[in-house]
Protein backbone atom coordinates (compact mmCIF):
# COMPACT_ATOMS: atom_id res chain seq x y z
CA UNK A 1 0.00 0.00 0.00
CA UNK A 2 1.63 3.24 -1.19
CA UNK A 3 0.39 6.40 0.50
CA UNK A 4 0.95 10.08 -0.32
CA UNK A 5 0.81 12.54 2.61
CA UNK A 6 0.14 16.16 1.61
CA UNK A 7 0.47 18.95 4.17
CA UNK A 8 2.34 22.26 4.12
CA UNK A 9 3.63 21.78 7.67
CA UNK A 10 6.51 19.33 7.88
CA UNK A 11 5.68 18.56 11.54
CA UNK A 12 2.18 17.41 10.60
CA UNK A 13 3.53 15.28 7.73
CA UNK A 14 5.96 13.69 10.17
CA UNK A 15 3.22 12.96 12.71
CA UNK A 16 0.95 11.38 10.09
CA UNK A 17 3.87 9.41 8.66
CA UNK A 18 4.71 8.04 12.12
CA UNK A 19 1.10 7.15 12.87
CA UNK A 20 0.75 5.42 9.52
CA UNK A 21 3.91 3.45 10.19
CA UNK A 22 2.48 2.36 13.53
CA UNK A 23 -0.57 1.13 11.63
CA UNK A 24 1.70 -0.93 9.40
CA UNK A 25 1.88 1.40 6.39
CA UNK A 26 5.59 1.82 5.72
CA UNK A 27 5.49 2.98 2.11
CA UNK A 28 4.71 6.70 2.35
CA UNK A 29 5.79 9.77 0.40
CA UNK A 30 5.28 13.45 1.19
CA UNK A 31 4.30 16.62 -0.68
CA UNK A 32 3.80 20.13 0.68
CA UNK A 33 0.84 21.20 -1.47
CA UNK A 34 -1.50 20.12 -4.27
CA UNK A 35 0.74 21.43 -7.03
CA UNK A 36 3.59 19.17 -5.91
CA UNK A 37 1.25 16.29 -5.09
CA UNK A 38 -0.68 16.04 -8.36
CA UNK A 39 2.25 15.13 -10.64
CA UNK A 40 3.44 12.64 -8.00
CA UNK A 41 0.00 11.04 -7.94
CA UNK A 42 -0.10 10.86 -11.74
CA UNK A 43 3.18 8.99 -12.03
CA UNK A 44 3.75 7.42 -8.61
CA UNK A 45 1.19 4.58 -8.53
CA UNK A 46 -0.20 5.61 -5.15
CA UNK A 47 -3.05 3.68 -3.55
CA UNK A 48 -4.20 6.21 -1.02
CA UNK A 49 -4.08 10.00 -0.51
CA UNK A 50 -4.05 11.76 2.87
CA UNK A 51 -4.31 15.52 2.43
CA UNK A 52 -4.65 18.74 4.38
CA UNK A 53 -7.03 21.39 3.04
CA UNK A 54 -5.45 24.79 3.76
CA UNK A 55 -2.20 24.95 1.81
CA UNK A 56 -0.49 27.58 -0.33
CA UNK A 57 -0.41 26.97 -4.07
CA UNK A 58 -3.06 24.31 -4.67
CA UNK A 59 -5.23 23.58 -1.64
CA UNK A 60 -6.58 20.19 -0.63
CA UNK A 61 -10.10 20.72 -1.97
CA UNK A 62 -8.72 21.60 -5.43
CA UNK A 63 -6.42 18.59 -5.23
CA UNK A 64 -9.37 16.34 -4.35
CA UNK A 65 -11.35 17.72 -7.31
CA UNK A 66 -8.36 17.30 -9.64
CA UNK A 67 -8.02 13.68 -8.51
CA UNK A 68 -11.72 12.98 -9.06
CA UNK A 69 -11.54 14.62 -12.50
CA UNK A 70 -8.56 12.51 -13.63
CA UNK A 71 -9.64 9.27 -15.29
CA UNK A 72 -6.68 7.33 -13.88
CA UNK A 73 -6.96 8.68 -10.35
CA UNK A 74 -10.69 9.19 -9.92
CA UNK A 75 -11.18 6.01 -7.88
CA UNK A 76 -8.37 6.76 -5.41
CA UNK A 77 -9.52 6.88 -1.78
CA UNK A 78 -8.86 10.30 -0.24
CA UNK A 79 -8.74 11.09 3.48
CA UNK A 80 -8.80 14.74 4.43
CA UNK A 81 -6.98 15.64 7.64
CA UNK A 82 -7.64 19.31 8.26
CA UNK A 83 -8.36 22.09 10.73
CA UNK A 84 -11.25 23.27 8.53
CA UNK A 85 -14.26 22.55 10.70
CA UNK A 86 -17.15 24.63 9.34
CA UNK A 87 -20.27 22.69 8.55
CA UNK A 88 -20.37 24.14 5.01
CA UNK A 89 -16.79 23.08 4.41
CA UNK A 90 -17.42 19.51 5.49
CA UNK A 91 -20.45 19.40 3.19
CA UNK A 92 -18.41 20.79 0.27
CA UNK A 93 -15.66 18.23 0.83
CA UNK A 94 -18.21 15.42 0.98
CA UNK A 95 -19.81 16.62 -2.25
CA UNK A 96 -16.37 16.79 -3.88
CA UNK A 97 -16.04 13.07 -3.13
CA UNK A 98 -13.85 12.80 -0.05
CA UNK A 99 -13.79 9.31 1.51
CA UNK A 100 -13.06 10.38 5.07
CA UNK A 101 -12.70 13.61 7.03
CA UNK A 102 -10.55 13.93 10.13
CA UNK A 103 -10.51 17.24 11.93
CA UNK A 104 -7.34 18.50 13.62
CA UNK A 105 -6.29 18.04 16.35
CA UNK A 106 -6.84 14.30 16.04
CA UNK A 107 -5.76 11.14 17.84
CA UNK A 108 -4.02 8.03 16.55
CA UNK A 109 -7.22 6.09 17.21
CA UNK A 110 -9.35 8.45 15.10
CA UNK A 111 -6.91 8.21 12.19
CA UNK A 112 -6.93 4.41 12.41
CA UNK A 113 -10.73 4.25 12.62
CA UNK A 114 -11.20 6.42 9.54
CA UNK A 115 -8.61 4.56 7.49
CA UNK A 116 -10.09 1.20 8.50
CA UNK A 117 -13.55 2.44 7.59
CA UNK A 118 -12.42 3.66 4.17
CA UNK A 119 -10.89 0.29 3.27
CA UNK A 120 -13.81 -1.61 4.74
CA UNK A 121 -16.16 0.29 2.46
CA UNK A 122 -13.91 -0.11 -0.56
CA UNK A 123 -13.81 -3.88 -0.09
CA UNK A 124 -17.56 -4.14 0.50
CA UNK B 1 -28.63 74.20 17.40
CA UNK B 2 -28.47 76.70 20.23
CA UNK B 3 -30.89 76.62 23.12
CA UNK B 4 -31.28 80.38 23.49
CA UNK B 5 -33.53 82.36 21.15
CA UNK B 6 -31.67 85.68 21.23
CA UNK B 7 -27.98 85.11 21.11
CA UNK B 8 -24.82 86.32 19.49
CA UNK B 9 -24.28 86.24 15.75
CA UNK B 10 -22.26 83.08 16.44
CA UNK B 11 -25.19 80.87 17.29
CA UNK B 12 -28.53 79.76 15.94
CA UNK B 13 -30.62 81.91 18.30
CA UNK B 14 -29.50 85.03 16.55
CA UNK B 15 -30.37 83.43 13.21
CA UNK B 16 -33.82 82.42 14.39
CA UNK B 17 -34.53 86.02 15.43
CA UNK B 18 -33.35 87.26 12.06
CA UNK B 19 -35.62 84.74 10.27
CA UNK B 20 -38.61 85.76 12.39
CA UNK B 21 -38.15 89.47 11.71
CA UNK B 22 -37.65 88.95 7.94
CA UNK B 23 -40.66 86.63 7.69
CA UNK B 24 -42.85 89.11 9.57
CA UNK B 25 -41.72 91.88 7.23
CA UNK B 26 -42.32 89.59 4.25
CA UNK B 27 -45.96 88.88 5.23
CA UNK B 28 -46.58 92.58 5.56
CA UNK B 29 -44.94 93.41 2.26
CA UNK B 30 -46.75 90.56 0.50
CA UNK B 31 -50.07 92.13 1.44
CA UNK B 32 -48.90 95.53 0.23
CA UNK B 33 -47.73 93.94 -3.05
CA UNK B 34 -44.44 95.86 -3.23
CA UNK B 35 -42.52 93.56 -5.53
CA UNK B 36 -39.14 95.23 -5.14
CA UNK B 37 -39.34 94.84 -1.38
CA UNK B 38 -40.57 91.23 -1.69
CA UNK B 39 -37.54 90.37 -3.82
CA UNK B 40 -35.24 92.11 -1.37
CA UNK B 41 -36.65 90.20 1.62
CA UNK B 42 -36.58 86.84 -0.17
CA UNK B 43 -32.94 87.54 -1.14
CA UNK B 44 -32.16 88.38 2.48
CA UNK B 45 -33.81 85.13 3.64
CA UNK B 46 -31.77 83.14 1.12
CA UNK B 47 -28.56 84.77 2.35
CA UNK B 48 -29.57 84.01 5.94
CA UNK B 49 -30.15 80.37 5.07
CA UNK B 50 -26.79 80.11 3.34
CA UNK B 51 -24.94 81.72 6.20
CA UNK B 52 -26.54 79.23 8.63
CA UNK B 53 -25.37 76.41 6.43
CA UNK B 54 -21.86 77.83 6.22
CA UNK B 55 -21.73 78.25 9.97
CA UNK B 56 -22.64 74.60 10.50
CA UNK B 57 -20.21 73.51 7.84
CA UNK B 58 -17.49 75.64 9.42
CA UNK B 59 -18.13 74.12 12.81
CA UNK B 60 -18.01 70.60 11.41
CA UNK B 61 -14.82 71.30 9.47
CA UNK B 62 -13.17 72.66 12.59
CA UNK B 63 -14.21 69.63 14.62
CA UNK B 64 -12.92 67.20 12.01
CA UNK B 65 -9.75 69.21 11.64
CA UNK B 66 -9.16 69.18 15.40
CA UNK B 67 -9.84 65.47 15.66
CA UNK B 68 -7.56 64.62 12.77
CA UNK B 69 -4.87 66.88 14.19
CA UNK B 70 -5.15 65.24 17.59
CA UNK B 71 -4.96 61.86 15.92
CA UNK B 72 -2.00 62.83 13.75
CA UNK B 73 -0.15 64.34 16.69
CA UNK B 74 -0.53 61.10 18.62
CA UNK B 75 3.10 59.98 18.49
CA UNK B 76 2.16 56.53 19.66
CA UNK B 77 0.46 55.84 16.33
CA UNK B 78 3.62 56.57 14.38
CA UNK B 79 5.47 54.39 16.81
CA UNK B 80 2.97 51.58 16.37
CA UNK B 81 3.23 51.73 12.60
CA UNK B 82 7.00 52.00 12.33
CA UNK B 83 8.13 49.95 15.30
CA UNK B 84 5.48 47.93 17.11
CA UNK B 85 3.90 46.26 14.06
CA UNK B 86 7.20 45.23 12.41
CA UNK B 87 8.31 44.05 15.84
CA UNK B 88 5.15 41.98 16.26
CA UNK B 89 5.63 40.42 12.82
CA UNK B 90 9.15 39.44 13.81
CA UNK B 91 7.90 37.96 17.07
CA UNK B 92 5.18 35.95 15.34
CA UNK B 93 7.67 34.60 12.80
CA UNK B 94 10.00 33.72 15.64
CA UNK B 95 7.14 31.81 17.30
CA UNK B 96 6.52 29.82 14.12
CA UNK B 97 10.20 28.93 13.89
CA UNK B 98 10.52 28.13 17.58
CA UNK B 99 7.44 25.87 17.70
CA UNK B 100 8.52 24.16 14.48
CA UNK B 101 11.96 23.46 15.95
CA UNK B 102 10.50 22.18 19.20
CA UNK B 103 8.07 19.88 17.38
CA UNK B 104 10.83 18.40 15.21
CA UNK B 105 13.22 18.02 18.16
CA UNK B 106 10.51 16.22 20.14
CA UNK B 107 9.60 13.93 17.26
CA UNK B 108 13.22 13.14 16.53
CA UNK B 109 13.75 11.98 20.11
CA UNK B 110 10.44 10.11 20.18
CA UNK B 111 11.25 8.34 16.91
CA UNK B 112 14.73 7.37 18.16
CA UNK B 113 13.27 6.12 21.45
CA UNK B 114 10.65 4.05 19.67
CA UNK B 115 13.36 2.46 17.55
CA UNK B 116 15.37 1.63 20.72
CA UNK B 117 12.33 0.18 22.47
CA UNK B 118 11.35 -1.87 19.40
CA UNK B 119 14.86 -3.27 19.17
CA UNK B 120 14.91 -3.96 22.88
CA UNK B 121 11.64 -5.82 22.90
CA UNK B 122 12.55 -7.81 19.76
CA UNK B 123 15.78 -8.99 21.38
CA UNK B 124 13.95 -9.81 24.61
CA UNK B 125 11.29 -11.80 22.76
CA UNK B 126 13.88 -13.77 20.82
CA UNK B 127 15.83 -14.68 23.98
CA UNK B 128 12.63 -15.54 25.80
CA UNK B 129 11.77 -18.07 23.07
CA UNK B 130 15.20 -19.64 23.20
CA UNK B 131 15.03 -19.61 27.01
CA UNK B 132 11.79 -21.59 26.84
CA UNK B 133 13.43 -24.08 24.50
CA UNK B 134 16.36 -24.38 26.93
CA UNK B 135 13.96 -25.23 29.75
CA UNK B 136 12.42 -27.89 27.52
CA UNK B 137 15.92 -29.20 26.91
CA UNK B 138 15.61 -28.49 23.19
CA UNK B 139 18.81 -26.47 22.79
CA UNK B 140 22.06 -27.89 21.44
CA UNK B 141 25.29 -27.10 23.23
CA UNK B 142 26.23 -24.52 20.59
CA UNK B 143 22.81 -22.88 20.83
CA UNK B 144 23.13 -22.77 24.60
CA UNK B 145 26.51 -21.03 24.40
CA UNK B 146 25.05 -18.55 21.92
CA UNK B 147 22.05 -17.86 24.18
CA UNK B 148 24.36 -17.47 27.13
CA UNK B 149 26.39 -14.83 25.25
CA UNK B 150 23.28 -13.05 24.03
CA UNK B 151 21.76 -12.84 27.52
CA UNK B 152 25.05 -11.53 28.86
CA UNK B 153 25.19 -8.88 26.13
CA UNK B 154 21.54 -7.99 26.69
CA UNK B 155 21.95 -7.52 30.44
CA UNK B 156 25.10 -5.47 29.89
CA UNK B 157 23.37 -3.23 27.35
CA UNK B 158 20.32 -2.56 29.57
CA UNK B 159 22.07 0.16 31.53
CA UNK B 160 23.42 2.03 28.48
CA UNK B 161 20.16 1.74 26.55
CA UNK B 162 17.85 2.78 29.37
CA UNK B 163 20.08 5.74 30.17
CA UNK B 164 19.89 6.67 26.48
CA UNK B 165 16.09 6.47 26.65
CA UNK B 166 16.20 8.56 29.80
CA UNK B 167 18.31 11.28 28.21
CA UNK B 168 16.06 11.37 25.13
CA UNK B 169 13.00 11.76 27.38
CA UNK B 170 14.74 14.58 29.26
CA UNK B 171 15.44 16.28 25.94
CA UNK B 172 11.76 15.95 24.99
CA UNK B 173 10.87 17.68 28.25
CA UNK B 174 13.41 20.43 27.66
CA UNK B 175 12.10 20.96 24.14
CA UNK B 176 8.83 22.12 25.71
CA UNK B 177 10.52 25.30 26.95
CA UNK B 178 9.27 26.97 23.77
CA UNK B 179 5.91 27.35 25.53
CA UNK B 180 7.38 29.77 28.07
CA UNK B 181 9.13 32.00 25.52
CA UNK B 182 6.46 31.93 22.85
CA UNK B 183 3.73 32.38 25.46
CA UNK B 184 5.35 35.59 26.66
CA UNK B 185 5.82 36.82 23.11
CA UNK B 186 2.22 36.08 22.18
CA UNK B 187 1.08 38.08 25.20
CA UNK B 188 3.18 41.04 24.06
CA UNK B 189 1.62 40.87 20.61
CA UNK B 190 -1.88 40.60 22.10
CA UNK B 191 -1.26 43.78 24.14
CA UNK B 192 -0.15 45.61 21.02
CA UNK B 193 -3.10 44.40 18.97
CA UNK B 194 -5.41 45.64 21.73
CA UNK B 195 -3.83 49.08 21.58
CA UNK B 196 -4.17 49.22 17.80
CA UNK B 197 -7.77 48.14 18.15
CA UNK B 198 -8.50 51.10 20.45
CA UNK B 199 -6.80 53.54 18.07
CA UNK B 200 -8.65 52.14 15.08
CA UNK B 201 -12.01 52.39 16.82
CA UNK B 202 -11.20 56.06 17.54
CA UNK B 203 -10.22 56.69 13.94
CA UNK B 204 -13.35 55.04 12.61
CA UNK B 205 -15.47 57.02 15.06
CA UNK B 206 -13.89 60.29 13.88
CA UNK B 207 -14.62 59.45 10.26
CA UNK B 208 -18.19 58.77 11.37
CA UNK B 209 -18.69 55.71 9.21
CA UNK B 210 -19.26 53.34 12.08
CA UNK B 211 -20.68 53.33 15.53
CA UNK B 212 -20.71 50.38 17.92
CA UNK B 213 -24.45 49.98 17.24
CA UNK B 214 -23.94 49.31 13.56
CA UNK B 215 -23.86 45.60 12.96
CA UNK B 216 -21.25 44.50 10.51
CA UNK B 217 -22.51 42.45 7.64
CA UNK B 218 -22.01 38.76 8.18
CA UNK B 219 -19.32 37.23 6.01
CA UNK B 220 -20.55 35.17 3.14
CA UNK B 221 -19.78 31.53 3.79
CA UNK B 222 -19.87 28.99 1.02
CA UNK B 223 -17.51 26.38 2.39
CA UNK B 224 -15.24 26.55 -0.65
CA UNK B 225 -12.45 28.51 0.93
CA UNK B 226 -10.03 27.25 3.54
CA UNK B 227 -10.16 29.44 6.60
CA UNK B 228 -7.85 27.66 8.99
CA UNK B 229 -8.64 26.56 12.52
CA UNK B 230 -11.72 27.86 14.32
CA UNK B 231 -11.69 28.96 17.94
CA UNK B 232 -13.06 26.47 20.46
CA UNK B 233 -15.63 29.15 21.30
CA UNK B 234 -17.01 29.14 17.73
CA UNK B 235 -20.76 28.85 17.08
CA UNK B 236 -21.57 25.17 17.50
CA UNK B 237 -24.37 25.38 14.94
CA UNK B 238 -21.90 26.29 12.22
CA UNK B 239 -18.67 24.68 13.33
CA UNK B 240 -17.78 21.10 14.19
CA UNK B 241 -15.96 21.24 17.51
CA UNK B 242 -15.02 17.58 17.63
CA UNK B 243 -14.53 14.57 15.39
CA UNK B 244 -17.92 13.39 16.68
CA UNK B 245 -19.56 16.50 15.17
CA UNK B 246 -17.80 15.87 11.85
CA UNK B 247 -18.98 12.25 11.84
CA UNK B 248 -22.55 13.41 12.57
CA UNK B 249 -22.50 15.90 9.70
CA UNK B 250 -21.15 13.25 7.33
CA UNK B 251 -23.68 10.71 8.59
CA UNK B 252 -26.48 13.21 7.89
CA UNK B 253 -25.20 13.31 4.29
CA UNK B 254 -25.45 9.54 4.03
CA UNK B 255 -21.78 8.73 4.66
Amino acid sequence: MKILIVDDFSTMRRIIKNLLRDLGFNNTSEADDGQTALPMLKTGKFDFLVTDWNMPGMDGLSLLRAVRADANLSKMPVLMVTAEAKREQIVVAAEAGVNGYVVKPFTAITLKEKIDKIFERLQA
Amino acid sequence: MSESTSGTPEDGGYLTDMYVSRLRALTEVLESGDEAQIHELVAELTTLRESALYQELGKLTREIHDSINAFGNDERIAELATEAIPDAKERLNFIVTKTDEAAHRTMEQAEATMKLVDNFSARGRDMHERWARLRNRELSKEEFVELNNDIDGFLTSIDAETSQINSRMTDIMLAQDYQDITGQMIKQVVTMVKEIEEKLVRLVTISGTWSPEVELKEKVVNGEIAEGPQLPTADKEKVATSQGDVDDILASLGF
